[in-house]
This record gives C-alpha cells, sequence and structure tokens, in this order.
C-alpha cells in the first residue's frame, strides 16, 4: 500500500530530534517519531525523503545577518550578554547547544518540500517537521528561531509563483505575516485563538497588510472555546473565497494541531474528527483553486496523546489511504511506556468529547460576523 | 507619560488677518483640523475647521465671507497645557471643555500641539501589544506589595513584563493585566494562582486553591 500515491511524498529526518529545547519543554520531537512508529507498524510509510541543513548564509533570506551570527554563537555553548534582546534564553527559548544545527535541518526540510513542488517532482507533500511561524526577522518567539516557512515561500516566489500560506495552528502566524506583510506575491491567511487571549496578542481582523500586499493577509481571531463547527465555518466563508480569488500557484499549510480541545496551552475545542473534516477540505481546496499543490509543516500541538494522532490522520488523508478505528496495541503499549501517559484505544477521539460549552451560539454568532466583517473589508480590493 | 512625549513640534500657525478661505486651504493641504493664530510670535487665539465651516455656512443667518480675517471668529483666550504636564491631564481639560486640540505653551511661546490623534496614538503605545506576548488577567487585593510579590515571582520563572495595566473594580479590588512574553501561560498562570492571587485569565487552570 505504501508509495500507491507516487504524487505524495514525506519529508523527515532522525536529526530532526536535535532541536530539542528540553525534557520538560512542550516543543517535543518524539510527538513526529510517534507518528511515523504509527506508519510503520501499519505498512502506511512511504520512505522520507532526508533533506540538508540549509547554510547560515541562505537564511539570510529571511533573517539579519546580526540576529543569525547571535543565534549560532549561543547555539556553539558560548555565553553572549546581548543575546536577551535577540528573544533567546527565556523560557520559551531556552539557549541549547546544537538548536541551530537542529533547527537548519528542519528548515532544508520545510524547504525541500518547496522545491520538490517547483520541480513538479510531487504535488501533496508534508513535512514532519517545521512550522516555525513565530521567529521574526531578527528575534526569537514562542519555540522559534528561525522561520522555515517564510524561506520556503521565499523560495517559491523567486521563480515567479504566487503562494498562499495558510496558518492552522491556534496561535497567530505572527512571523511569516510580518516578513510579507507588504509582498503582493504572498496571500497569508491565519486562523487562531484572538490575541486578546493568546500568545502572540496579534492577529486582528484589521491586519491587512501594507501597500501592495493590502488585502492578502487575512486574520480570523476566534473566540475561545470555538468548536469544530464554527471552524469550518471559517474555512468555507474566509479560506475558500481567498484561495479562489487569489488562486496561488500553490498553498503552504502550517498544520499545528494546538486547536485541539485537550491542549494544555490555548482554549479551541476541535475534536479530531474535526481535524479530519478541516484537511479534508483544505485538500480539496487546494485541487480546485492551488493548482493541486500543497506542502504542509508540523507546528505546534502540545497534547502529547492527540497531536500525533491528528498528525497520522493528516498523512493517511494526504496519501489517499483508509483511517482505521482502532490504534494498534503494540504501538500503544510501546509508546505509553515512553511518554508515561495513556494512549486511547482509538484513532479518534470519544464522542462527545467534553462537556458542552455554554457560551456556544454566542461564540459562532460572534465567529460568522467575524467572516463578514472580513469579507466586507478585502471586498474593495478584491475585484 | 507628560505632554511632550505625545506633542506635534511641527507646527503650522496663521496670523489674525489671514483669509478665511486661506486658513481653509491650509488646512485642506496639510491635512490637519486646527490652526494656532499666532500674532508677534505670541498665541492669541485659535480655529477649527468645524469653526469655518459653520460661520460661512449657507445655512448660517450672517454667513462670514472667505475674504473676511480669521480673528473675527477665533477662539480665544486659549486653552493650553505644558511640556511637563502629565497626558491624563491633559486628556481630562480636552474631555471637559469638549475640545479637540490643546497648544502646548512653555516659557509663553507656543512649542507644540496635542490632538485626540495624539491621545489615541499614546492609548495604543500604552495599551498595544509591541512583542509575542501571552495575556495574564489577575485581581490583587488592594494593599501594598501585592504587585512587587507577583512581579518577583514572574523574575523568578524568567518571563519578561511587555506591559502591565491596571484598573480599579467596584469591590475594592484591582484588576492587573499583563502581557508576558511566553507562549505558555497555563503553567505560569498555575504558579502564580498557586503563590495565592486570583487568577482571571486564562480560566481553567489547575491549582492547588
Amino acid at each position: 500500500m505504501a508509495g500507491s500515491n507516487i504524487m505524495c511524498q514525506i519529508i523527515y529526518h532522525p536529526d530532526y530530534k536535535k532541536y530539542d529545547l528540553g525534557p520538560s519543554h512542550p516543543f517535543n520531537p518524539v510527538r513526529a517519531e510517534i507518528v511515523l512508529d504509527f506508519l510503520n507498524r501499519t505498512g502506511c510509510l512511504k520512505e522520507p525523503l532526508k533533506p540538508e541543513p540549509v547554510s547560515a548564509l541562505e537564511l539570510t533570506v529571511v533573517h539579519d545577518e546580526s540576529y543569525i551570527h547571535i543565534v549560532e554563537t549561543v547555539s556553539c555553548g558560548e555565553n553572549l550578554q546581548n543575546a536577551e534582546d535577540y528573544g533567546l534564553g527565556n523560557l520559551d527559548n531556552p539557549i541549547v547547544k546544537g538548536m541551530a544545527d537542529g533547527a537548519r535541518l528542519q528548515i532544508g526540510g520545510t524547504v525541500l518540500g518547496a522545491r520538490l513542488l517547483i520541480e513538479n517532482k510531487f504535488n501533496k507533500v508534508l513535512q514532519l517537521g517545521g512550522g516555525f511561524h513565530h521567529a521574526h526577522r531578527n528575534f526569537a518567539a514562542g519555540f522559534c528561531i528561525y522561520n522555515d516557512l517564510a524561506l520556503a515561500i521565499k523560495e517559491m516566489i523567486k521563480k515567479g509563483w504566487h503562494i498562499a500560506y495558510l496558518d492552522l495552528d491556534v496561535h497567530h502566524g505572527d512571523g511569516v505575516q510580518e516578513i510579507f506583510y507588504s509582498d503582493e506575491n504572498v496571500m497569508t491567511i491565519s486562523i487562531h485563538e484572538s490575541g486578546e487571549y493568546l500568545f502572540p496578542g496579534t492577529g486582528w481582523l484589521h491586519e491587512l497588510g501594507n501597500s501592495m500586499g493590502r488585502s492578502l493577509k487575512l486574520n480570523v481571531p476566534l473566540e475561545p472555546f470555538t468548536e469544530g463547527g464554527s471552524y469550518l465555518e471559517i474555512i468555507d466563508g474566509i479560506v475558500e473565497p481567498a484561495l479562489k480569488w487569489f488562486k496561488p500557484d500553490a498553498l503552504i499549510v502550517q498544520a499545528g494541531a494546538d486547536a485541539h480541545f485537550s491542549d494544555p496551552l490555548a482554549d479551541l475545542m476541535l475534536t479530531t474528527q474535526d481535524f479530519e473534516k478541516a484537511y479534508r477540505r483544505v485538500i480539496e481546496l487546494v485541487d480546485q483553486y492551488c493548482n493541486g499543490k500543497v506542502l504542509f509543516t508540523l507546528g505546534g500541538g502540545y497534547s502529547i496523546t492527540a497531536t500525533p494522532r491528528i498528525w497520522i490522520i493528516l498523512y493517511l488523508i494526504l496519501f489517499g489511504l483508509k483511517i482505521p478505528d482502532k490504534l494498534p496495541e503494540d504501538w500503544r503499549i510501546y509508546w505509553q511506556e515512553k511518554i508515561k501517559k495513556e494512549l486511547p484505544e482509538f484513532l479518534h477521539d470519544s464522542v462527545p468529547s467534553f462537556k458542552p460549552i455554554p457560551r456556544k451560539i454566542e461564540i459562532e454568532k460572534h465567529n460568522r460576523e467575524l467572516i463578514q466583517r472580513l469579507m466586507d473589508a478585502v471586498a474593495l480590493y478584491w475585484i | 507619560m507628560i505632554i511632550k512625549e505625545i506633542m506635534k513640534t511641527d507646527l503650522t500657525s496663521i496670523s489674525p488677518e489671514t483669509k478665511l478661505s486661506d486658513a481653509y486651504s491650509i488646512m485642506h493641504k496639510k491635512n490637519i483640523r486646527h490652526l494656532p493664530i499666532l500674532e508677534k510670535n505670541k498665541l492669541i487665539g485659535i480655529v477649527t475647521d468645524r469653526d469655518l465651516r459653520l460661520s460661512t455656512s449657507r445655512l448660517a443667518k450672517h454667513p462670514f465671507e472667505p475674504e473676511e480675517a480669521v480673528k473675527k471668529i477665533m477662539s480665544h483666550p486659549v486653552q493650553t497645557t505644558h511640556p511637563s504636564d502629565p497626558i491624563e491631564s491633559a486628556a481630562q481639560l480636552m474631555r471637559e471643555l469638549r475640545i479637540g486640540c490643546l497648544p502646548v505653551i512653555e516659557e509663553n511661546q507656543i512649542v507644540g500641539m496635542v490632538t485626540i490623534t495624539d491621545m489615541l496614538d499614546a492609548l495604543l503605545l500604552l495599551t498595544g501589544v509591541h512583542r509575542p506576548s501571552g495575556r495574564l488577567d489577575v485581581r490583587l487585593s488592594n494593599r501594598s506589595g501585592e504587585l512587587a510579590r507577583l512581579t518577583s515571582l514572574l523574575a523568578e520563572l524568567k518571563v519578561n513584563i511587555h506591559s502591565i495595566l491596571t484598573y480599579p473594580e467596584k469591590d475594592k479590588t484591582i484588576r492587573l493585566v499583563l502581557r508576558i512574553g511566553t507562549i505558555e501561560m497555563r503553567v505560569i498562570a498555575e504558579a502564580i494562582c498557586n503563590a495565592g492571587f486570583e487568577v482571571i485569565w486564562p480560566v481553567q487552570i489547575s491549582c492547588v486553591k
């Protein structure tokens, strides 16, 4: 069964785990390993392509040289007084020896994904790493030091392509948006929990882009406790018309899984069933409006028992494989032991997954108004 | 924050003899709504776009003509502020008198202007998000040392505070909204809750209460 769909490819390197910010840090490289091991045991895994790391020089397309120098220096174990000015050495972005190498390898994976699409080798690519959307031009934030997504987008617009970027992570994709805020070749769409309540505090409706990039940067700041039904309405009400109008040459999706109800860092209420519907819908839109080309990366997702299941579902959908009900027993036993947490018996969440949300109707109404307000705001430009 | 930090110093002024039509075209060209009127370098009046429009309107009983001097319609004496005044006192004055602008006077000379727009910019600067950060909303009892206890706890946890806003609540407690530089807000909120603070946001954190 593996490799039955020759237009799909997966990218991974065992050394991705060198981007490890410490045992208690939520950005845990074991998440991708759990996914791979599932696919391997069930015979679904296509042999991943192994990327090369990008060089520090290649990063200058996106990051300031002075910032790259700081990151590379502290990553070698040298102490720098001013590292904190660049967002390094705090709770979110601790300084860990070798982190720059691990990051550059994962950046290489996302860039490889972009090249596979450009060279027409594959149409649908899943990079089992990357998604560092909070990395800014000259500072680190929110677990991210280098911005793989921005580098991959640069790689593609260099070829004259128009790129749409869809950020499904529960946090606003601020780094990517900032880097392309005035760029007419790049549309960014971020669906996230409102900055009023969640990191990084930006991603408001009125952030529409500057100069030639105006109306190409879209933000949907959802209410806390938004559920799947309302989330899917956003995809239909905003993502579809946006892609239909912009008609990009390819779509890049940051598939953070932290909008799941069990995520410890955020407050949206999606179930694995909702993620399945969202992924299927996005792939439909890719085939309809994005030339059939899509690159998925990972991202946030800090519930160690839910995140791997969500990304397994993403892989199976992308490769056109059947989604099984039950999780393999040997896989469960092996990983329960490793992560010291109980894994559920089934791939999908049990239903109902949580107690009814008291403000549900109000939340849905609020989110629908977001669709209307955003569409009104861009109507003047989208002609 | 004081007036000096937010005032505009790039001034456009007119004389009392300036024609209404000229005052109008200066406002139009510079995209401004207020013009201070100077005589021998002293501020003697002020005119707004509204003054011009109302005084020359065909709907007025005795409309002024475009050629008439601005001194006939200017407001005077002028309400002013000082560069070292706190912005909140200027805001209060503007609110009380229902005016949109205050010339800034130092040693009898006009040195700047503040408008409602500058006040909004100041508000955005005070409440805005300038670095990626998460929101922590805490209720404090109104006694000394509480804020110090909270901030030293944050320092111990190695998180940087980007902004602090406080406002009084009805029941004599103080609401404190902090923007702090972390994506892992729950961990921080739990530690704060465990230290005996009442956390309003994020909700549903599990701490020993």
